[in-house]
């Protein structure tokens, strides 16, 4: 249901509507399957994972090509996990799509073509793995709604009146773009580029970037060891808005880092 | 259109936004005002339906589980049997718990976001930033405990709603646009079925106002003036309970049959 709503708020204001692409621009850009890409950001991290940190890194590398996508703006991304990637940017409306089980039995039955008790099986299971999947990675559920600006049940509205409330929001003075709010898109981007650098080596490491600034949190009993610094050497580099870059260790990041 | 129900996780801002809805539409606007027409027509104290309508039943309060129930029960037949009017905003009578299937009821919930929502709260009460957000985080969960005990719903639930804003950055303005731009939906327009499920709700509210100041556990439903009543008795008090409920919910004006259904009440059985 939420991908037919995108498309026609894209349509309508004449965005580019973005999905897979995002997963197809990490897989080519980290060499990493698209597949494990997939199954980062869909499944929970199970309990080995959690020390392998594995999906961390598949995690950090979609956020990376997902800002990576949205900064110039005009974009409608459809898929799993926008409202947290995306979190920090102040021009990014945030809206989640609520229907109600049966309606979601019926279009799961219809598209997968299974009967409707495996359809209510699967749906359940991806609500628990998507439960799972935002606590153990952000600490939130994804049914909090402070987490989105607008939560529209397509029950009883149809899909283009969900088209109507979203477009009229978007049109909206928060939610235009600014000299201010490009600026800390850009500088997400930068953030995130530089973890995604670092995650696979260094899982505990958080990014913040102001103005071209970049700060490195390491935590607590870790050291900048000489494997760090060459990496950082080569960081700044290769990825040319870095106009400064620091660690701190064992400081604690700040709420907004990546 | 003829119903918007607001509830928001902050009161200043619900009745912001409710006023400014029904400005801008032209609509009647229902609120706690009402409550003391309520108090008039069942002769209980304002006083005593305020404080219903805040927090849940408590012995240090002298308010019991059963007096708060039949006062709940007043002010949602009151407010359904006025909601039958066209045409109106509906806010701060919890109205979002109890009219469910009635299609042409838009339930909007708007949230503080956190920024606006303390500083409003901060303003309006004149206390300090630090204050307002401590006071916002043990409103919301004496809300959410009230709204569970009172109709078993958690009003936090986004689920329940048709539409849920979060002003942190949206403007309180552009959230009244939004709104009132729903009236035009095709889907919130009065139907006649839709019409006859909210004169069902407001029935059965009746018929439960009217059972609940003399007695408890009590569920009711109405369809097309038919009322069923679903109860609990020991076998000895049986016959004698649905004779009475009989009588009381035949009194009820519109109720043209009553049918009642009794479980047993094994603790009253075993004593």
């Amino acid at each position: 249901m939420g991908k037919i709503v995108a498309q026609k708020v894209a349509q309508k204001l004449n965005y580019d509507l973005i999905s897979r692409e995002v997963l197809l621009d990490a897989s080519s850009r980290f060499n990493v399957p698209e597949m494990k890409l997939e199954k980062a950001i869909h499944d929970a991290p199970g309990i080995l994972e959690r020390y392998r940190h594995g999906k961390q890194s598949y995690v950090a590398y979609i956020r990376s090509a997902l800002v990576e996508r949205v900064i110039g703006g005009n974009v409608v991304y459809h898929g799993l996990a926008g409202h947290l990637l995306l979190k920090g940017i102040p021009h990014v409306l945030k809206v989640r799509i609520n229907a109600d089980l049966e309606r979601r039995v019926a279009i799961v039955m219809e598209r997968d073509k299974i009967p409707a008790p495996d359809a209510r099986a699967r749906i359940m299971e991806d609500d628990k793995q998507r439960r799972k999947w935002t606590q153990s990675l952000y600490d939130q559920d994804p049914w909090d709604t402070s987490l989105y600006d607008l939560t529209i049940c397509i029950d009883k509205l149809s899909v283009e009146n969900a088209v109507d409330f979203i477009s009229q929001a978007a049109g909206t003075e928060g939610f235009k773009s600014s000299e201010k709010s490009i600026q800390k898109a850009k500088d997400m981007s930068v953030a995130c580029r530089v973890k995604a650098s670092l995650v696979e080596e260094f899982p505990n490491i958080s990014v913040t970037c102001e103005y071209g600034n970049v700060l490195i949190y390491i935590k607590g009993k870790d050291q900048v060891t000489g494997k760090l610094s060459k990496k950082l050497d080569h960081i700044r580099e290769s990825i040319n808005d870095i106009h400064h870059l620091e660690t701190h260790a064992g400081l604690e990041p700040p709420p907004d880092a990546v | 259109m003829s119903i918007f129900i607001i509830s928001s996780d902050a009161r200043e801002i619900e009745e912001n936004i409710a006023k400014k809805v029904a400005e801008a539409m032209g609509y009647k606007l229902l609120n706690r005002d009402i409550l003391a027409t309520v108090a008039a027509n069942y002769q209980i104290d304002t006083d005593k339906l305020s404080e219903a309508m805040k927090t849940t039943p408590s012995l240090f309060k002298k308010l019991p589980s059963r007096q708060w129930r039949y006062y709940l029960a007043c002010i949602e037949a009151d407010v359904l049997e006025k909601l039958m009017a066209d045409n109106i905003v509906c806010q701060g009578l919890a109205a979002h718990l109890y009219v469910t299937d009635v299609s042409h009821a838009m339930k909007v919930r708007v949230l503080s976001g956190n920024r606006q929502g303390i500083q409003t709260v901060a303003e309006k009460r004149g206390i300090s930033l630090q204050r307002a957000e401590k006071w916002l985080a043990s409103e919301l969960l004496q809300r959410k405990k009230w709204s569970l005990t009172a109709y078993n719903y958690d009003e936090t639930d986004l689920t329940r709603y048709d539409l849920v804003i979060n002003l942190d950055q949206i403007d309180p303005a552009e959230a009244v646009k939004t709104i009132t731009g729903a009236a035009e939906y095709r889907k919130f327009q009065v139907m006649t079925y839709s019409m006859k499920c909210l004169s069902d709700l407001a029935l059965a509210a009746k018929v439960n106002g009217a059972l609940l100041k003399s007695m408890a556990d009590i569920r009711v439903q109405a369809r097309d003036g038919s009322v069923v009543v679903l109860t609990r008795a020991s076998s000895r008090q049986k016959r004698k309970k649905i004779e009475t409920i009989k009588a009381l919910a035949g009194g009820v004006e519109g109720v043209s049959y009553v049918e009642v259904h009794v479980k047993k009440n094994i603790l009253k059985e075993t004593n």
